[in-house]
Formats: C-alpha cells, structure tokens, sequence
C-alpha cells in the first residue's frame, strides 16, 4: 500500500472546517440555552475571542511532564477521532485517514484523550481534578454501555464494522436511516450521547460550583487553549460518528452542517430542561433506562 | 536365601536374649535390639530383591515338620517381603528414634519392641487363622507395652482404653475363627479358601463375618476407633510410626488374606466401611488442632482407603496390587517419616513445627511426606490414585470415585493448612538440638519416598514422571541450593531459554505461543528476580523451577496422564512458590485446595473419557461417545476454570497472587493462569460443542467468561491494595479469555491467545512496577502513596504503557485484543452474554486510571519525598515488556498469522486476510501501522505547537494550586485517593457485594463445624469407645445380612 | 450338651460384655473381661466337642489306629489353651495398667481418664 500525500492536506482542510464549525456552533448552542434561560448568552464570537486569548498569555507554570503533555493527549484525541472517520459520505477528499481502521478504532480511540488529560489534571495534584476525573470515569463508564450497544446493533444490523459502509447502507432516502430502521439502537445511542456531552443533566464533571470546572481546573493559558480547541472539534467529531451511524451521514458540508447542529439541539434541548443528577443517580439512570434499551436493540435486530 | 522363619525367630531371640542381659547394660540390649531388627529387614529386603529383579516365584515355609492343615506354614512372596521390609524398617528406625526412652525403661522396653515388631511380620507371613490371631494378641500386648514407653502421661489411660477395645475384638475373632474352622475343617487359609460351607453363608457365613469384623476392626474403621486415636496422640512418635505404618499394613493384609475365605460377597462390605472411614475420617480430621492427633485421622483415614481397594480387588483385577501397594506404601512412609519429624518438634500445635525450619532439609522431608499423603506426583499413590479412578470409571462406579476424591480433598485441605502453618509460622523461641541421627531418620525416610516413588514410576504403564527432563531439572534444582541466588538465577534463566531452544522445532503453533510465554516469559521474570537474590534463597528456585517444569510438560503432553501429572506438578510448583509471600498463608492454602479440587475433577474427567484403555492419547477426547462426552466436558472445564479463576472458582487468586513476593506475582498470574486456558484450548479444540440435558454447555462458559469478566473488573475497581486491583483484573482478563474461547469461531480463538499474549505482557510488567513502588514504599494501598512520577519515572512509563495497552486504547497492542473481540462476536448468535461483557469493558478504565492516578500523580507524601527509582534489574524487564508491547502492537502479525492459520485447521471460516499491512476481517479493518503513525504524528505535531507556545513554563512547588481561598499544607488530606469510586459503588450497591467469599466461607464454616461437633462423639471414655465398637459390629452384622441372603 | 455349652458359653460372654461395658470401676471391667473370656472359650470346647467319643489323648485306652474315629476334634482344645494363655497375659497387662492408673489418678473409674478426646 502506498500512501498519498495528497491525504495530508486535505485532512487538515477537514479538521479547519470542523474547527471552525465548531467553535461557532459551541457558541450558539450556549446562546440559544441561555436565551431559553431568559438570559442574553455569549456573543457569538467569543470563543475565538477566548481562544485567541488564552492562546496569547504568558503566564507559564507547569505541574511536571504528565501534566504538560495532558491538554497534548487530549487535542490528539479529538483530532485523531475526526480523522479516523470519514466525514463527507461518497467524498475521497473529506475520507481523512479512515483507511487506518474502522469504527472500532474511533470507539477505541474516543478514550485516548479523556486518558491523558485525566493523567495529566492529575499530576497537577489538585484534589478538584481528581474528584473530577472519579466522577467523569464513573459517569462515562456508565454512558458509554448504551453506545456500544447501539453501535454492535448496527454493525450487526449492516454485517460490518467499516463507517462507509454503514453510511452506504443508509442511502435512498430517510426511510433508510438507522433511525428508521432500527429505531431501538438509535435511542440508546442517542441516551448515551446525552450523557457524554457534558450537558444537565449529566454535567457532574465539571461541576461549577463545588469543583471549579473540574479536571481541567489546573489548566491556564496555552494549556487551556489547546483543550478549547479540543472542545470545539471533540463534540462535532463525536458527532460525526452518531450521523453516519444513526442518521444516514452527510454527503454535503451542508448537510453535515444541519445534522450536526440538529443532533447537537438534542442534547441542548435536554439540558436546559433537566437539572443535573449526581454521579450515582446519572450512573443508575444509565443502567436503568438507557442500557435495557441498547439491550433490546441488540436482540431485536 | 534366609528363611523367612528366621525373621521370627531373630525376633524372638533378640527379646529373650535382651531379657537375659544384666538390667545394667542398657547400651548392649540396644545395640542388639537395633542389630535384631535390623538383621529382619535385611531378610525382607533380601526377598524383596529375589522377587523383584530375580523374579523367585513364592514359597510355603512348612513348620514342626508337619503340612497343612497339621502344622502352621508361613507363606513368602512378593506382598509379603515388601510388608515385612516396610515393618521391620519401620521398626528398626523407630528404635533409633525411641532411643532415650528405650535406654531409659531398660531391656524390657527393647525386648517388647522386638516382639512387636516379629508378630507383626507374623500377621503378614502367617497362613494360619488361628496363629493369625496369636500374633493379633501378641500385638496388643506388645502394643500395651510400648504405649508405656510415651513421656505423656495421659498414655497410659489410652493404652488402657486400647486394652479394653482390643478385647472386644479379640472375642469376636476368637468365636469367629472356632465357628469358620467347624464348618471349614481346617485353620489354614488356603484350604478355607475352596471351602464351600463359609462361602454359602448360614451360621458358618455369620462366623466367618465375624472373624472380618474382629480384622477390619485392627484396620480401625471410622467411627469405631477413638482408642486409636487417643493412642496416635499420647504414644511416643517413633511408636506411633510403627502402630501407624506397621501395625495398619499387617492389619490391612490380614484381611486381605482372609477375604478371600468369604468370597466376593464379603468384598462390597470393605468397600463400604472403608469409604465411610476415609471421608468421615479426614472430614472429622479438618478441626483438629493437634498434630499427632491429626495423624492418627490420616492415617485411619489412609487405611480406610487402602481397605476400600481392597474390597474392590476383583473390580480392579491385575492393577489390584499397583493401586493397594501404593496406597499402603506412600501411607507407610509418609507416616512414619511425618510421626518420626513429629518427634523433631517440641510443640503438638501446627506452628511449633515451624521449628523445622531452621533445617531446610527437614521441610523438604515435610513436603515429601505431605505431597505423599495428598497422592501427588511422582509419589507412588499418584499412580495408584490415576489406576484406582480409572478403574472405577472403567466399571461404571462414578460414586466411589466422587467419595474418594471428596475425601482426598478433605485430607490435602488439613495436611496442607498444615504445612502452611509450619513454613509461615514464627518458629518458637530457644534453639533445641535437632540430633543427626533422627534428622538422618526421616531424611532417610524421605529419600526413601522418592526412591518409591521411581519404583511405582518404572511400573507404570503409563510413564514414568520422574523419568520426564523438565521435572528432573527442577529437581537437580534442589540440589543446588547450597550455591548463591545469583548463580541460580543464571542457572534458571539459561536452563529455560535453553529448554525453548531445544524444543522449537517440535512445536505446532500453539504450543510456540504457550512455550514461548511460559519458557522466554519465565526467563524474562527471573531477570527481576536479580533484585531479590541476595544470599541463597532458599526454596526459591525449586519451587519455580517445579512449576516450571509442570508448566513445560504441560505443552507438550500427548496423553491424560501425562498432562494430568504436568497439570499436578505444576499445581505443586506454584504452590510452594505462593506461599513464600509474607502473608500469604491463607491465600495459598486456599489456591491448592482449589486447584487440587480442578484437578480431581480433571482426573475424573480423563477416566470418564478413557473408560477401558488405560492409556489414552489426547487426541482421542474427540471419539468420547455421547452419554460421557458432556459429563467428561464438564469435569475438564471446572477443573481447568480453577486455573483460569473463573467467577465461582475465583476467590483464591486476590490473595495468592497480592500476597505473592514481587517477582512471584508475575509468575503466577502472567503465566500460570495461561495453563488453564491451554487445558481450554485442548478441551476445546478436541471436543468442541457439546451439550447436557439440551444445554449447549460452550453456552455455559461463555456466561462463565462474561460473569467473569464484568465482576473481575468490577471488584477491581474497588481494591485499594494494588496488587489486589491487578489480582482481580486478571480474573476480568482471564474472563475475556474464556468468553473468547467459548464463542467456539476462529477469531475468538484468536483473540484468546491474543489476551494470552497480552495479559502476561501488561500484567507481568505491572506487577514488577508495582512490586518495586512497594519495594520503595513499603506499602502496597494505593492512598499511601501518590506523586511518585518524578521519583521514579521509569516505574510511570511502563505502568503507562501498561494500563493503555490494557484498556486496549489505541495505538498499544490491547487494541488489536479489542478488535479482534468485536469482530469475534459478530459472529455469535448468543447475544445476551455478549452484552454482559460490554458492560464490562469500559469498567477497567476505572481501575487502571486509578492505579496510576493515586500511585504516580498527585500530592507526594512527606515520608516518600526520598526514596529511589525501582531497582535495576525490575526495570530492566519492564522496559523489555513496553518494547514489547509497542512491537506487537505494530506487528501483530508476527505472533498471530501463524496461529491464524493452525486455528483455520479446526475452524477455517472467518479466518484473518493478513495482506500488507491491513489486517481485514469479514466485517471490517485495521491497519496497526497506519495507526501508529497517524497518532504519532498528530501528537508530536501538536506537541510541538505547545513547546513552541509555552517554551518558558516553569516548574512550581507541589501545594501550588489554586484551592479556593485555602492554602493546602498536607499531602495527606489533599491526595484524593482513597475510596476513590464512592459515587460508583453507591451506585451499583448490591452488585460490589462478595457473595462468592461468602458462599465458600458458608462452605468451609459448614465443615469445620460439623468436623468440630461430630468429633464430639469419640468422648475419651474407654467404655464409649468399647460401646462404639459392638455397636459397629451390630451395625456391620445387622447390614452385611441384610445385602446377603 | 452342646447346645447348652454353647448356651451357657454365649451367655457367660454376652454377661461380661454387658459388665465390662456398664461397670465404670476399671477392675470390675478386668472381671467382666475374664467372664467373658471364659464363655468364649467354652464355646471353643463346647464346638470341638463330638457325641459319644474320648478325649484325644493317646494312650493305652485309644489306640493310634482307631484314633480318627474314637476321640473329639483335639485343635479347639488346644485353641483354648493357647486362649488361655493369651487372656492371662492380656488380664495381667490391664491390672498392671489398672495398678498404675490409680497410682497416678487415685481413681479406677474409666470415666475421669478422658483428657485425650475428640
């Protein structure tokens, strides 16, 4: 096999359009949750304006390697997740790097990052990072089981584990989608995207009040502007996955637009409706709720 | 040839003549005593070589010039010779034991001995019922004699009871043996044996049961022997080797002798009391906290057993004296050897036999002794048990075997708590002499033990396991033990890589994979054991080497028995090599009790499947016909799952494998529990799919594998010990394994050799850096420690790789596990335990998060502030393993195709498409290298960036963080460490409970309570025992009439 | 005449049972063991014992010829002898063990020697 160069730029044509994307789309989702909280909200530039910033101060202390290398793993984690996956079904240009493995390797690699900046909020010896970090395993742990059911269902649904071809799958109209056809591993996928997006009511994490921000409550600076960055392409990468599997992929940058913004209202929606559980009420809300269903889609389909 | 008349009369002279000497000249009466007894055994041994290697066909010694039935004869031949060998052995060395207390009672003491001794032989050599019962008498009087001989004063009482209890006996044998000669016509036991009017039953039948229960009653049959008990713990040791291994091996052979008289219908009633002693006996044996006491219960127990055989001679046919002899034997020995050590000890509680170990010699008489006892290779009651179980199987009596291996479990459970009690114990204080000549003794003795059991070896159809390379260099292993840990290790290391070398070219591919973890695996931990060999060691090498040698016999074994000896030695190796950890005496008796229990129900498996031919090649577990083919399943799965810790079966390994030394722990879990999935693997690979009562029993194990797997990692989460967390995440890993194994397609048998593979990797590496963080710290909670990353930096790197690689997060090896895993199980059809063991998966992030998190991160303890990076030489192999670790993680490909290939040759679907560097399943495709590079790449470019970015970042003091509106002044209360998953045990509540510790505690309660209250029965009043006694005789009467009519 | 030897015999040794296994003083057990002893070893004689014939003693009154057909079965006589000698040896075994029973316990009841149990 040899390897087109070609590859290179045009994956890093995907990952300044999804940035972007996600940046804006980040700060009108909070807009929009403000709005419905009867409050102003953010402008919708401000995340630049925060990434700019933090990417400009000088203040630069280090906790030790662990620590530095954290907002590193992380960053790589959500850029190595978007280009894992293709994001443009039927495009060669927006594949990315999807030949290096199948949908497994972006479930896998989902926790790369989340890894490392767990170790490295830990270094920093703050006992809010690692209460954080309890809290955010635990809860993931708990939220990423209806993931994997869902997403078994329909690799077992389509007979593959390759994302193009489960996007082919779904092509010819609505009626083809997963959401249509196996209804079941959608809504647990969907319960599980809930849970992993940080929202109320499973927004424990970060916690404002009690563990300022939570794991990353360490990070400053250039450190917390490469985890900005992550934040606004992490969630879309994220959410990449959950359209091409549930919700028949985009085969345009504008379809990819809408979808990913409609997907991401679900969980806006939720969250500015449910106040927030606590780590054991959302770990049994998981196991309750959203595992019997990824259950059933499993043996159903 | 001497004849054997004159072992009687050197008996009876050396007692008269003893009698004859001044009262003065104690020294002379010994030396003669000692020269008397010696003089018989040479004539037992001399006729023991005659029949054995010059193959002398057996002889009548007539007597008073007159043949039977007009004089008495005797009859020599080859049971004989080795009976009296072993008697007047027994004697003779216990003299030399006794010697104080013989010097001190003067002649009559030694007279007394020498006449015990000569009517024991009498008992064997005698054709005569009446002169049989001569000896009887003189026995007990002898016996009454020699119990005086005790420094204890509560002997005398007991030889009383004895008195009392024999008298009773002796009465019914008398009657008994009128009333036989009435209707027989004669006193001779060959012209009894055509004699039909005993075989017919009637008043002759009744006289002749009588005349078997007076003898079985010598054999003391639970319940009716309490006075033999009492007389076990009150009578001198170097008696009570003799009432032990002499007088049991007569008794044992009169009735052998004289059951042939009644015919076979007196067989089953042997059987039966001798079952009911062997179980009711080690089980009453459980809560005894005595030693002499606890082995007086084995060896009534012991006796039992080799009365059973001899009620089921006609069953066992030519194997008969195989399995009787080596019964009887290893019992005799064993002990003797273990009374005569008993003699050693100052103490009667097990931890004064710690004492012993200030002479390593004598713990390896005591292991010799125990293994003995327990029936474990290469010991002569090895072979007898393998012949015995198959035997039975054989004729279709599945019940017997299930009682006899429920009671030999019973009986390893005591003998080894007790021999953990003795190596673990703090040995007492003072320093008493240990005196050459009783060291020699049971030295001796031992040798003697292994010397047997070449014999029983060489006689074996089966094989020879002493004979087998790899168990005899662990054995030379023992005797290089007086040289420095640093040689040995060498040693060890050369003789392993050596022993892959020479065995790589017979390999299949599987058995590389197997070889290649267990023998370069090995050599790769005893690099870490360089940190630990300061000094001799002692114990050390043997130990790992015995169960290496288990381990290498193991993979190769083409046979059941074979691979049973393998699977036993290496369960041995192991065992000794647990319980070196300084607290793990629990944990290690509990692992053997659980792998001898896998490995009876193992044995039980293999006799299942042999039925008739004995000797029988793995291969053909595939033709076991269908009604055993899912029994024979059934066994050898359980018996493989305790290996693999599987959940029920689980609750030793925590303990073993935390409390283990450092360099131990790798070694019992990176490569022992592998041996447990290859017996899965073989089980697997021969039988296939097989299903009970419509219960496809693969089905079982994959719910087995996924249970496991889910609570493994779930109590993992839970542990603060360290090695506790990564104990119970082998059991998880173990878990994946099964489950993979199981799911009976090719990629799940791909993937459980991948975890095979992996887990000796990432656990292996793990517990070193663990074992040198404790080394350190000398702590193993995790909440003690904390921010030792700066410290030791190397011991972080590789626990990092470690725990990526397991949580199977790309770009380390644990991915290609994964991947593997979900492609296995789209194939499946069972979905429902498929979903238990997603539940499982992402629960290890939680323990392995945790294990670097509060070991390496955050707050750094004062009192750690100074301590030093790992040893070299436990660094060394980690660095090996992380190398490793990133290879296969490239390169699969180059454990794994081949595999792939030998898999295809049992399940061709579905196989890996292995071209360039994709790896491609049916479903889907994986590019390790691509992979690598990718993640690489972005890492080192974003990387880059931040160095760029924050070039001038500073390094700040540990409590400068920014804590709201406090400043933090102790590590302690700022390391968020401990209970570090509340939220998550809150939440699953019910789920973390330990129902399994609690299930097997409620069992092991359960015994030792009923152990502890239905010993109340023998209540130490002579008069009870009496009463015990007719009762048994009615009881025996009143059923052996009823079974003949 | 059997019969009743044995009857008697059988019932002397159920006796001593009964008396050594009832009695807690250890020399009446002693006694009830040499009753028994000695029904059993009426038993012995009473079964070697042949209607109508002499003892088997060889002399002037049975000549060695008719031996076979005049005298009683000798061997149970002999048995008994030999028993004889062996229940001696025994009782004198267990009255020593009686004499330094109660020389270290200043007791004979069988009850109060249970310090070795279970």
């Amino acid at each position: 096999m040899t390897f087109e160069w070609i590859k290179i730029p045009q994956s890093l044509l995907t990952l300044f359009i999804v940035l972007n994307y996600g940046l804006l789309l980040t700060a009108l989702v909070q807009k929009i949750a403000a709005r419905a909280g009867r409050r102003h909200g953010i402008p919708i530039w401000q995340n630049y304006v925060d990434l700019l910033k933090n990417y400009g101060l000088r203040t630069n202390i280090t906790h030790g390697v662990m620590y530095y290398l954290g907002p590193v793993f992380r960053l790589s984690g959500g850029v190595g997740l978007l280009l894992f996956v293709p994001t443009i079904y039927g495009s060669e240009m927006f594949s990315n790097l999807s030949f290096a493995g199948d949908l497994i390797l972006a479930l896998y690699f989902i926790f790369f990052g989340t890894l490392g900046m767990a170790l490295g909020a830990g270094e920093s010896g703050h006992p809010h990072a690692a209460i954080g970090v309890s809290r955010g395993l635990s809860q993931v742990t708990a939220a990423e089981l209806p993931l994997a059911l869902a997403v078994f269902s329909v690799a077992l649904q389509y007979h593959t584990l390759s994302v193009t071809d489960i996007v082919a799958a779904q092509q010819g109209g609505v009626a083809h989608w997963t959401l249509v056809t196996n209804p079941l591993a959608v809504v647990a996928g969907m319960f599980s995207f809930l849970g992993s997006m940080m929202r109320s009511p499973f927004d424990v994490v970060l916690a404002p009040q009690e563990i300022p921000i939570g794991p990353p409550t360490e990070y400053h600076s250039s450190y917390l502007a490469l985890m900005q960055t992550n934040r606004a392409i992490f969630p879309v990468a994220k959410m990449v996955i959950y359209m091409n599997l549930f919700f028949g992929g985009a085969s345009s940058w504008a379809e990819f637009c809408l979808k990913i913004f409609l997907i991401y209202m679900v969980s806006a929606l939720v969250g500015v409706v449910f106040p927030r559980f606590r780590v054991e009420q959302s770990i049994r809300w998981f196991l309750t709720w959203a595992v019997p269903v990824g259950v059933a889609a499993i043996l159903l389909v | 040839m001497v004849s054997p008349l004159f072992i009687l009369a050197i008996g009876l002279g050396a007692a008269f003549g003893v009698g004859l000497l001044d009262a003065r000249s104690r020294g002379l009466a010994f030396a003669i005593t000692l020269a008397g007894l010696a003089a018989m055994s040479a004539i037992g041994a001399e006729w023991l070589w005659a029949f054995v290697v010059d193959g002398v066909q057996p002889i009548m010694v007539m007597t008073a010039g007159a043949p039977p039935p007009f004089a008495i004869n005797l009859r020599m031949g080859p049971a004989e010779a080795a009976l009296v060998a072993i008697i007047c052995l027994t004697g003779l060395l216990s003299a030399i034991q006794m010697r104080e207390a013989l010097l001190r009672l003067g002649r009559r003491a030694m007279a007394v001995l020498s006449i015990a001794v000569m009517a024991l032989s009498g008992i064997v050599l005698t054709r005569d019922v009446f002169n049989l019962f001569v000896f009887f008498e003189l026995v007990v009087i002898a016996t009454g004699g020699l119990v005086l001989l005790s420094d204890d004063p509560r002997a005398t009482a007991a030889g009383f009871k004895y008195l009392v209890v024999s008298q009773v006996a002796s009465m019914l044998m008398l009657i008994g043996i009128v009333f036989v000669y009435h209707a027989g016509g004669s006193l001779n036991v060959d012209d009894l044996i055509g004699s039909p009017a005993v075989a017919a039953g009637g008043a002759a039948g009744l006289a002749f049961l009588l005349l078997m229960i007076a003898l079985v009653l010598e054999t003391k049959p639970f319940p009716a022997n309490g006075w033999a008990l009492d007389v076990y713990e009150a009578a001198h040791p170097g008696f009570g080797a003799i009432f032990s291994a002499a007088s049991a091996s007569a008794a044992l052979y009169a009735v052998d002798k004289v059951v042939g008289v009644g015919g076979a219908a007196f067989l089953p009633m042997l059987t039966a009391i001798g079952l009911v002693t062997f179980v009711g006996a080690n089980l009453l044996a459980l809560s005894q906290t005595v030693d002499r006491r606890l082995l007086g219960y084995s060896s009534v127990a012991q006796v039992g057993l080799v009365l059973a055989v001899i009620g089921l001679r006609d069953l066992l046919g030519e194997r008969y004296l195989m399995v009787a002899g080596g019964l009887l034997v290893a019992h005799a020995v064993a002990k003797a050897g273990l009374f005569w050590l008993s003699e050693l000890v100052a103490g009667r509680d097990f931890a004064a036999w710690a004492a012993l170990r200030r002479r390593p010699i004598l713990i390896f008489a005591f292991a010799t002794f125990v293994a003995m006892l327990a029936g474990l290779p290469p010991f002569p009651g090895f072979y007898a048990k393998w012949e015995l179980t198959h035997a039975l199987m054989a004729q279709g009596r599945p019940e017997l075997v299930a009682a006899i291996l429920v009671g030999a479990l019973f009986e390893a459970g005591y003998l080894f708590r007790w021999f953990g009690r003795a190596l673990k114990a703090t040995p007492p204080e003072g320093v008493s002499d240990l005196p050459v000549s009783k060291v020699g003794v049971v030295v001796l003795t031992a040798l003697g033990g292994w010397v047997l059991g070449e014999v029983w070896g060489a006689a074996s159809p089966y094989g020879d396991v002493l004979g087998a390379t790899p168990l005899l260099v662990a054995l030379a292993f023992l005797a290089l033990e007086p040289l420095s840990a640093r040689i040995k290790n060498t040693l060890a290391i050369v003789v392993l890589v050596a022993a892959f070398a020479s065995g790589w070219p017979h390999f299949d591919p599987l058995q590389l994979i197997f070889a290649a973890i267990v023998l370069l695996g090995g050599a790769v931990i005893f690099v870490a054991s360089y940190a630990f060999a300061d000094g001799r060691r002692t114990g050390f090498y043997p130990s790992a080497m015995l169960m290496y040698a288990g381990l290498a016999m193991l993979i190769v074994a083409k046979d059941t028995f074979g691979f049973f000896a393998a699977w036993e030695v290496l369960t041995i190796g192991s065992y000794f090599l647990i319980l070196r950890g300084k607290q793990s005496e629990p944990h290690a008796l509990s692992y053997v009790v659980f792998s001898l229990g896998g490995a009876f129900a193992i044995l039980a498996g293999f006799a299942l499947a042999a039925e008739t031919t004995a000797l029988f090649p793995i291969a053909g577990l595939k033709q076991v016909a269908a009604p055993f083919a899912p029994w024979v399943f059934v066994l050898l799965a359980v018996g493989f799952m305790t290996k693999t810790a599987s959940i029920g079966l689980h609750i030793w390994l925590p303990g073993a494998h935390a409390e283990a030394e450092t360099d131990v722990s790798p070694m019992v879990s990176g490569i022992l529990l592998k041996a447990g999935l290859f017996g899965l693997f073989m089980l697997l690979m021969q039988m296939g799919r097989q299903s009970l009562y419509g219960v496809d029993l693969t089905l079982v194990l994959l719910w087995i594998g996924a249970a496991s797997a889910l609570l493994g990692n779930l109590m993992a989460v839970f542990q603060e010990d360290a090695k506790r967390l990564l104990a119970y995440s082998s059991i998880g890993q173990m878990g994946y394994a099964v489950f993979g194994l199981a799911l009976m397609n090719h990629l799940g048998w791909l993937m459980a050799l991948m975890f095979v593979i992996n887990h000796y990797i990432y656990k292996s590496s793990l517990f070193l850096s663990v074992g040198g963080v404790y080394k350190r710290t000398g702590t193993r909670e995790m909440y003690r420690m904390g921010g030792l990353i700066t410290l030791m930096p190397l011991t972080f790197f590789a626990v990092l790789v470690g725990i990526v690689a397991m949580s199977g997060v790309p770009p380390l090896s644990g991915f290609g596990g994964r991947w593997i895993f979900y492609n296995a199980i789209l194939d499946t059809p069972a979905r429902l335990p498929m979903v238990v063991i997603f539940l499982s998966g992402p629960i290890a992030f939680l323990y392995l998060f945790r294990l670097i998190h509060t070991i390496f991160l955050g707050q750094l303890k004062d009192e750690h502030r100074r301590i030093r990076e790992a040893p070299i030489w436990l660094i060394a192999p980690q660095m090996l393993y992380v190398a490793f670790l990133i290879g296969f993680a490239l390169f699969p490909g180059l454990a794994l195709r081949k595999v792939d290939a030998f898999i295809s040759r049992f399940i061709p679907e579905h196989a890996l498409n292995w071209d360039g560097l994709t790896i491609t399943s049916a479903y889907g495709y994986w590019n390790p290298v691509s992979i690598m590079i990718v993640i690489v790449v972005i890492f080192v470019t974003l990387l880059a960036w931040l160095v760029f970015l924050n070039r001038r970042a500073q390094m700040v003091k540990q409590f400068n963080i920014v804590f709201a509106a406090e400043r933090p002044y102790r590590p302690e209360t700022t390391h968020f460490a401990w209970n570090f998953f509340a939220p998550y045990r809150r939440a699953l509540g019910p789920l973390t409970e330990p129902y399994f510790e609690r299930f097997w505690q409620a069992q092991t309660d359960a015994l030792h309570g009923w152990a502890g209250f239905a010993r109340r029965f023998y209540t130490g009043d002579g008069q009870v025992y009496a009463f015990q006694v007719v009762g048994f005789v009615v009881i025996v009467c009143w059923a052996a009439m009823g079974m003949t009519p | 005449m059997i019969t009743l030897s044995l009857a008697v015999g059988f019932a002397l040794v159920l006796a001593g049972l009964y008396g050594a296994l009832t009695n807690r003083n250890i020399l009446r057990m002693i006694v009830s063991f040499t009753v028994a002893d000695t029904g059993v070893n009426i038993v012995l004689v009473a079964v070697g014992w042949m209607r109508g014939r002499t003892a088997p003693i060889l002399d002037d009154a049975v000549p060695i010829a008719e031996a076979a057909q005049r005298i009683i079965d000798p061997l149970p006589q002999a048995l008994v002898l030999t028993a004889i000698v062996i229940g001696l040896g025994v009782t004198a075994l267990m009255l020593a063990y009686a004499y330094r029973l109660y020389s270290t316990a200043g007791t004979l009841d069988v009850s109060k020697f249970t310090e070795l149990k279970w």
